[in-house]
């Protein structure tokens, strides 16, 4: 397998084989453990890029989950809200199970308005609307990073509200 | 996932179908290609000794360059190169900005090797991984960058990314080329060194 003796000119004209693909797993293996990409890192820049796509208003949370691991298993029922405020709205989520390893989402936007509601987890997408009390609920949602991009329809022409992406 | 890597071709074509896929209007498949291409790209950049902050900010940069640009790109197959091409001028942007703050001179290669990259600082998990970092640290820093970059594609696509790093034609791909050559002949020479 190994070549000792020849010199590398020679090594340099031949073609790849496997040994050179495990020299270069080995250093893919390498440098992700000597310099990691940062865990969070893919998930920052999908948020600037849809923030940046969507001219977006930016909302914060204003409560982080309660015992944010309790209703992580399927014998807890407790339910956990989130809100999000921005300068145009309020957005509020209650989490309860839906299952095993599912949850459900029940929300409100304040004021009260008609609104398309986006739930983003990596690059799924599902939508619903809001309705004219500004309720709206996503069932069946896994457990994972979760951002919201709530888009009101009156005023029309106003930017979407996106959340920083949660733990739910 | 059976044959998943036989039905998914390389990165770059995987990365190509994704973005033509989001250039079609699938918005949403802009975060698989966020996804897929991140870990290249940030070798890519720290490659060039950019700090690890500094190297976010290029590459948030380089991803909404791509967004603004993405109808202009005449070729979305292409799309892993010219996020390459785009990471690595904006690198040496920012590098040429902190170089006019922090005036500091790079003496030899040795010097300029990040400490935490330098071979006795770096505690590695096995013997062949110690062996392989001590021969890699001895390689020109141009190989090191080549080598470092393509460790995270696929072989058809080695000839591309090495020109997309300013290397020359058969740096390597279809042939070992000589920075792997040279990385081959001193493991090989090396008594410690056995494949795995």
């Amino acid at each position: 397998m190994n070549t000792p003796g020849i010199p590398a000119e020679h090594l340099a004209d031949a073609p790849l084989d496997t040994s050179d693909a495990v020299v270069l797993s080995m250093l893919a293996d390498l440098y992700d453990f000597i310099d990691p990409v940062p865990s969070d890192l893919v998930d920052r820049l999908q948020f600037s890029i849809t923030l940046d796509a969507l001219n977006a208003e930016l909302a914060e949370l204003q409560q982080l989950p309660e015992a944010e691991l309790a209703y992580r298993g399927d014998q807890v029922s407790a339910v956990t809200t989130l809100t999000f405020a921005s300068e145009s709205l309020t957005t509020m989520i209650a989490i309860s199970p839906d299952g095993p390893d599912r949850i459900r989402l029940d929300g409100w936007i304040a004021p009260a308005a008609e609104a398309v509601v986006e739930l983003h987890q990596g690059s799924l997408r599902r939508q619903v609307s809001a309705d004219a009390d500004g309720r709206f609920a996503f069932e069946d949602v896994a457990h994972g990073l979760a951002r919201f991009v709530v888009t009101a329809l009156e005023p029309a022409q106003h930017p979407p509200v996106m959340t920083p992406a949660v733990e739910i | 996932m059976i044959n998943a890597e036989a039905e998914q071709g390389t990165l770059a074509s995987r990365a190509g179908e994704v973005f033509s896929r989001y250039r079609d209007g699938h918005t949403e498949a802009m975060a698989d290609l966020v996804a897929m291409l991140t870990p290249i790209l940030w070798h890519t950049v720290r490659a060039q000794r950019l700090d690890k902050e500094s190297t976010e900010d290029v590459l948030q940069t380089t991803w909404l360059a791509l967004v603004r640009s993405a109808e202009s790109i005449s070729d979305p197959r292409a799309v892993l190169q010219w996020l390459i091409v785009a990471a690595r001028r904006e690198a040496w942007r920012v590098m040429r900005g902190q170089a006019r703050q922090v005036p500091y001179e790079i003496a030899d290669d040795a010097v300029a090797t990040p400490e935490s990259e330098q071979p006795d600082n770096v505690v590695l998990r096995g013997v062949s991984e110690s062996v392989l970092w001590a021969h890699v640290a001895e390689l020109p820093e141009r190989c090191r960058t080549l080598l470092r970059v393509i460790a995270f594609a696929d072989r058809p696509d080695y000839p591309e990314l090495a020109r997309s790093l300013g290397m020359p034609i058969g740096s390597i791909g279809p042939t070992r080329g000589r920075c792997l050559a040279k990385l081959r002949a001193s493991l090989s020479a090396d008594a410690r060194w056995e494949l795995r």
